[in-house]
Parts: structure tokens; C-alpha cells; sequence
């Protein structure tokens, strides 16, 4: 459903993407690890046309664009098929709850102003925001702001949701009801791709886990290839430093 | 003659020759602005944006600007315009007088001229307070850039650009009194050309200052109240 191929991205000297390849089945969830500086949120802002990567491809089944030199149409056709969860949540300030969800609907989908807020609305439902309608970012904690970002992702009924480091800004108390929401968009069968450091969640949810090391994919397989029978050593070392309870004994 | 230091009947009828001369104050005020926002807004972007070549003279412009007097840049412009008027029309035959013109079209220019400056500093400092994730998330559901600017960024910016926005704008106001120097009847021109006949300066002064003083509260009251309502989305309560 969605194939990624060789993309290469610079930030002047400094090479973050050296060739990744990616496919995601329709109605998965990939979840990207690695440690900071690895290239997974670059990976994802490429995909989107946040960053313009300077070599790749991405196929979306009906639309194959070139990552590099895609024109302004393209790039808002893969936005049309793709959506964005960001880790600062993002939502336009200047807008409720519910006029975040419907922009996208009614300014870039160009969809009538009733039925993108009956959309919009079933969107907040479903994120467990019914009572916040009519609230402004402001005025909601970073966790309800995070789940409106997700509404507002979950609204355009995209192809494929993306998601970056969705709960890395949140106070540690707040992290367990954002990823109960992004649990709940995957069982509905939402096609998923999730950088995180939320091992737990790649874990319970992921239907594949890629490990990223210093531009390059390293090792990709199932929740029980990466964390029981990890083959890297970078993959290992990783591993031990972020899972809770695991000591490296070869000091 | 009146033997008090102030002729109030003077002093009240003139206060009306002043305000007959708001309409000419506001328009000039209101077109300036009209032309000024668009050019310093966009003069705003290419600073942001670096946009090579223009963004240099963009800053050279409100170098200028911002380092003469308004009454210099009134004279270096009031004459130089005729002149290059002149050659203009001599060249392509056109029958018309330069000094015709109407010293209204040359405030227009002078002084949407001099606020566009003002305000490319003023919109440059709101824009880039307004987080570049905003930008990014519009894009993300499919808005482009221009519906970004217009429904997300300019919202917000305009937000922070308005206390700044009504200092220009009152300083414009006030500055529209030295339309009298291009003979523009305002009400600085109109209130003095009244003192004249009876050399009741002290009286025609004290009218001038009110009317601007009024001017002014109106104008700032209303972007005041602008505020309020543009920034509901800061301070709503939880």
C-alpha cells in the first residue's frame, strides 16, 4: 500500500537518510525505533513533503510520486492520502477543538461545513473528547490536545496516519491516554506508521517494529524478532539501554 | 476686540473648521494604509523568507525610511515626483499641468511610502512569532501555503501585530498634519488658514491638538476592542 525506496536526505554536511527502504501493508502498524539522531522523524517528515528529501520514492499504490522533484499537486495529493500527528500536538491556536478537526475537511478537502463537522465531531467522539467541542488548545491539557491532533488526523480518513514521537512532549501521567486513543484507531484497522520511544506500544500493538541506526534501516521483523530474537548488535545495545529491568552484565 | 487671553467664539467655531478637515485626514489615512499593508506584508515575507535580491532592498528601504524626517521625505518627494512627472509627459506629449495634480495623490504616496516601512518591521516581528509548526500542520491536512497564511498564520500574527499596528496608524494620523506643507487641506491646514485672518494661533493650536487627541482615543479604542476580539482564542478560560 505504501512502498518508500532509497531515500536519501542531507541536512547540509551532516547525511541523516542514507537509502531507506519501507513497505507497509494496508491496515498495519510499523513502529520505528532507534535512538535520537537515527533519522526516523526525518523518514517521516520526507514522506509527507515537510522535508524534501534529496533522493527517493514513494509509491502509494495509485500514486507514485519522486520524493525530490515532486510538483505542488503531487504533494498535495500524498497529503490528501497521508495524515500527520506531530509531537507538539500542533493544533492551530487560533481554533476550537472542533474547527481544528474540520479545517483540513472543509479548506483542503473542500467538503460541505455540515458534514465535515459531523465528521469532525464523530472524530472527537471517538478520541473521547465529546465535552470539548468548542474548546481552544489553550484550554486543554497536553493530552487532549494530542488526542484532538489524532482526531484531526483520524478525520481525513487517510490512507496511512503518520505519527511522530506523538507522546515524547507529554508529562509522563498523560502518555497512557494518548496511546489508549492510538490503540484504538489500530484495532479499527487505521494503517499506522509510529516513530516512538513507547516500547510498550511497539510492542502490545505493532504488527511489524523497525530498528533505525544512523540513517540506515538495521533490522526489521516482528515485536518478538526485535525484542526476544534481535540478530544486530546495534539492535541489542539499543535494546538494553531502553528496556526497563535489563542490565548489560559485560561492563 | 476680545480683551481675555482666549476668544472662546473663535476658539469654538474653529474647532469645528478642524474637524471639517478629519475626512481629509482619514482618507489620506485609510488609503496609505490600504496601499501599505499589502506592500509591507509582502516586503515582510521576502525578509523572513531571505528571498535574494529583494529581501536587500527591502532593508535598505527601511534603513532610509526609518532615518529622515517625514517632513524631508515629504519635500524630497514633492518635488522630485513633478519633475519626473514632467520629463514623463513632455516625452509621450501629454497636455497636463504637473502642478495641477492634487496634493491628496501626493499624500497618498508619501505617506503609504513612509508606513510601508513602519509596517514590514511590524508584520516581520508578528509573523515570526507564530510557531513554524502551525505552518507545518496546515500543510499537513492538505491546506497550501496561501490558505495557511490567510486562515492559521495571519490570524495569530495579526494578533501580536496590532498593538504595533495602532501605533503606525496613530502615527500616521498625526503625521497627516504635515499635509499642510503640500498645501493638503487637513486640519492642521484649515484651523491655521482660520488663525490667519485674525492671528488667533493661540486658540486655532488648542483646536488642532483636541481633534487629534480625539482622533487618536477613537482610533486607539477601536483597535483595542479588535484586539479583544481577535485574541478570544489567548485568554479564553478553561
Amino acid at each position: 500500500m505504501l512502498e518508500i525506496t532509497n531515500v536519501h536526505k542531507s541536512f547540509g554536511k551532516n547525511e541523516i537518510l542514507k537509502g531507506v527502504d519501507l513497505t507497509i501493508e494496508k491496515g498495519d502498524v510499523v513502529v520505528i525505533l532507534g535512538p535520537s539522531g537515527s533519522g526516523k522523524t526525518t523518514l517521516l517528515r520526507c514522506i509527507n513533503f515537510l522535508e524534501r528529501a534529496d533522493q527517493g520514492t514513494a509509491n502509494f499504490g495509485d500514486l507514485k510520486v519522486d520524493l525530490k522533484g515532486a510538483s505542488k499537486k503531487e504533494v498535495l495529493d500524498v497529503r490528501k492520502k497521508t495524515a500527520f500527528v506531530f509531537q507538539n500536538y500542533n493544533l492551530f491556536n487560533n481554533k476550537t477543538a472542533l474547527e481544528n478537526v474540520a479545517e483540513g475537511l472543509i479548506i483542503g478537502r473542500k467538503m460541505p461545513k455540515e458534514e465535515a463537522y459531523k465528521i469532525s465531531r464523530e472524530a472527537l467522539d471517538k478520541v473521547g473528547l465529546s465535552d470539548k467541542y468548542d474548546f481552544y488548545p489553550v484550554q486543554l491539557s497536553g493530552g487532549q490536545q494530542q488526542r484532538v491532533g489524532i482526531a484531526r488526523a483520524v478525520a481525513l480518513n487517510p490512507d496511512i496516519i503518520l505519527f511522530d514521537e506523538p507522546t515524547s512532549a507529554l508529562d509522563p501521567e498523560l502518555v497512557g491516554e494518548v496511546l489508549e486513543t492510538m490503540k484504538e484507531i489500530a484495532r479499527e484497522g487505521t494503517t499506522m506508521l509510529v516513530v516512538t520511544h513507547e516500547m510498550g506500544f511497539a510492542k502490545d500493538v505493532a504488527k511489524r517494529v523497525i530498528f533505525m541506526d544512523g540513517g540506515v534501516v538495521v533490522e526489521e521483523g516482528t515485536p518478538h524478532d526485535i525484542f526476544v530474537t534481535p540478530k544486530e548488535e546495534r539492535t541489542k545495545r539499543f535494546l538494553r539501554r531502553v528496556l526497563p529491568g535489563q542490565y548489560d552484565y559485560e561492563i | 476686540m476680545d480683551t481675555s487671553l482666549i476668544n472662546v467664539p473663535f476658539l469654538i467655531d474653529t474647532f469645528f473648521v478642524a474637524l471639517s478637515g478629519v475626512p481629509v485626514a482619514l482618507l489620506v489615512t485609510v488609503v496609505s494604509l490600504l496601499i501599505a499593508v499589502p506592500i509591507g506584508f509582502f516586503l515582510a515575507l521576502t525578509r523572513i523568507n531571505q528571498i535574494p535580491v529583494i529581501n536587500t532592498i527591502a532593508k535598505i528601504y527601511v534603513s532610509f525610511v526609518r532615518g529622515t524626517p517625514i517632513i524631508i521625505q515629504i519635500f524630497v518627494l514633492y518635488s522630485f515626483i513633478p519633475l519626473m512627472l514632467n520629463g514623463i509627459f513632455k516625452k509621450y506629449n501629454i497636455e497636463y499641468s504637473v502642478y495641477d495634480i492634487n496634493p491628496l495623490w501626493y499624500a497618498f504616496i508619501i505617506f503609504a511610502f513612509n508606513t510601508a516601512a513602519v509596517l514590514v518591521e511590524v508584520f516581520r516581528s508578528a509573523l515570526s512569532t507564530v510557531d513554524k509548526g502551525q505552518l507545518e500542520a496546515a500543510q499537513s491536512v492538505g491546506l497550501t501555503n496561501a490558505q495557511a497564511y490567510r486562515r492559521i498564520i495571519i490570524p495569530q500574527a495579526l494578533v501580536t501585530a496590532l498593538p504595533n499596528l495602532c501605533t503606525a496608524t496613530v502615527n500616521l494620523i498625526k503625521a497627516t498634519s504635515l499635509g499642510y506643507a503640500i498645501s493638503l487641506y487637513e486640519i492642521t491646514l484649515k484651523a491655521k488658514v482660520a488663525a490667519n485672518v485674525g492671528y488667533n494661533y493661540v486658540e486655532a493650536y488648542i483646536d488642532i491638538f483636541i481633534v487629534y487627541l480625539i482622533l487618536c482615543i477613537v482610533v486607539e479604542q477601536l483597535f483595542k476592542w479588535w484586539e479583544k476580539r481577535l485574541s478570544r482564542y489567548k485568554y479564553a478560560n478553561a
